[in-house]
């Protein structure tokens, strides 16, 4: 199987640059995957659990933000936050999941409702991948 | 000629001084050289944002999108000076205190954001409006810092505050030389060359507004991002080259002190040998 370029950059530095089989990721309105010979092609990513496949092996880290672009087999990942499994906390995640459940669940009219959903989505995905 | 006690007192204070210049240049250099690192390290980053923010604007030539409309001649202005926190870097606060003052004579619908304690410091005694300072940032620097900041102006720009956001800075050319730079952040200005632009037809998801959305909001943070990083740069060289001169002067100072110290105790021995002298052959008449 033919590989894919992948490079995952960060403003203050460039987090990953490997090839690789595939790759499924958070978009913002649901995961999809990204093989060999896909069409030019630019998403905005959710909070969520990326995922890359190479040679059999699957590696996950937690995306928080960010834009992906697919253009000539090259995968570019824009993100300001992104955690590979060794560097998180769950005990933190799993608080911060509390918080955010209770947050959307108060229903109160003042607090900034996708924040709260942001953070939930993000503290899922820390749990997931930890 | 002077007192030799006093002479003495100079030359120990100079020493002291030249001591602390010279430490304080080496700590410059050490912090310029992170900052360097740091500017390098954005730029993949920062160039891909930029490239695909050209792409875009180039296939979507009618736009109703803020971020590409060009403000008209007296527009409101938000305008961002960025300084430092610290002095002691010769010229690098006040040219870019300067540039604004002059801007705001100009452009009289100008609100300021203040980056830096010399800037705040200055501005807060003058009849401008500023509407937030951020000081103390140049300790510590990290990404949320900047994050911080584009947010803020992020909110004021699209709730149509203002119809565009400058920058005064510093950009770091080099060692020797820092240059004052006015730059618009918002809306993303016209860029003539299309190079680098993709061609490809892409499709976007979920659509292109909200890419574009997406795309603006990474696009301000690092862009504050990058200046933060030139100022600092700029301000770490500035200080440099400032002390690397003010421990020279000191070295020239201790020199011809040093000079005029020996001077005039070379002075006072003659003194004391022709007094003996004349004493001794006072008593042998």
């Amino acid at each position: 199987m033919e590989k894919l370029k992948l490079k995952i950059i960060q403003p203050q530095k460039i987090f990953l640059e490997l090839e690789v089989d595939d790759v499924i990721i958070p978009g913002r309105d649901g995961d999809f995957g990204v093989f060999y010979g896909h069409t030019p092609f630019i998403s905005v990513i959710r909070p969520g659990v990326l995922e890359i496949y190479n040679n059999n092996e699957l590696t996950k880290y937690a995306l928080h933000d960010g834009y992906v672009t697919v253009e000539n087999n090259l995968i570019t990942i824009l993100c300001e936050v992104i955690e590979s499994a060794d560097q998180i906390d769950k005990s933190r995640a799993e608080l911060a999941l509390e918080r955010a459940e209770k947050r959307i669940k108060s229903n109160q009219s003042d607090i900034d409702f996708r924040r709260a959903e942001n953070a939930l989505k993000r503290a899922v995905a820390r749990i997931t991948i930890s | 000629m002077g007192n030799i006690r006093d002479i003495k007192t100079r030359i120990d204070s100079i020493r002291n001084t030249r001591q602390i210049t010279n430490a304080m240049k080496m700590v410059a250099s050490a912090k310029l050289r992170k900052a360097q690192k740091g500017i390098i390290n954005a730029r993949p980053y920062a160039d891909n944002i930029n490239r695909m923010l050209a792409t875009i604007k180039f296939k979507t030539k009618e736009t109703h999108q803020k971020i590409f409309i060009q403000p008209k001649s007296d527009a409101k202005t938000a305008l961002v000076v960025v300084t430092a926190d610290r002095g002691l870097c010769g010229s690098f606060n006040s040219f870019v205190i300067k540039a604004a003052i002059q801007y705001m004579n100009d452009h009289p619908k100008t609100d300021l954001f203040c980056i830096g304690k010399k800037g705040f410091d200055i501005f807060k005694k003058k009849d401008v409006k500023m509407i937030k300072s951020y000081t103390g940032l140049f300790n510590e620097m990290n990404f949320n810092v900047s994050i911080e900041i584009a947010n803020d102006l992020k909110q004021h720009f699209f709730m149509n505050k203002y119809d565009h956001i400058e920058v005064i800075y510093n950009e770091f050319k080099n060692i020797m030389q820092q240059n004052v730079i006015h730059k618009q952040v918002l809306p993303i200005p016209d860029v003539e060359e299309l190079e680098g632009v993709s061609l490809l037809d892409f499709l976007y998801e979920p659509d292109e507004d909200e890419v574009i959305e997406e795309l603006t909001n990474k696009y301000i943070n690092v862009e504050i991002w990058r200046i933060l990083l030139e100022s600092s740069a700029a301000e770490q060289a500035a200080r440099m080259t400032a002390m690397d001169n003010a421990t020279d002067n000191a070295t020239d100072l201790i020199e011809s002190l040093t000079l005029n110290y020996n001077m005039v105790r070379q002075a006072a021995i003659t003194n004391e040998i022709i007094e003996i002298a004349s004493g001794a052959e006072a008593q042998n008449q």
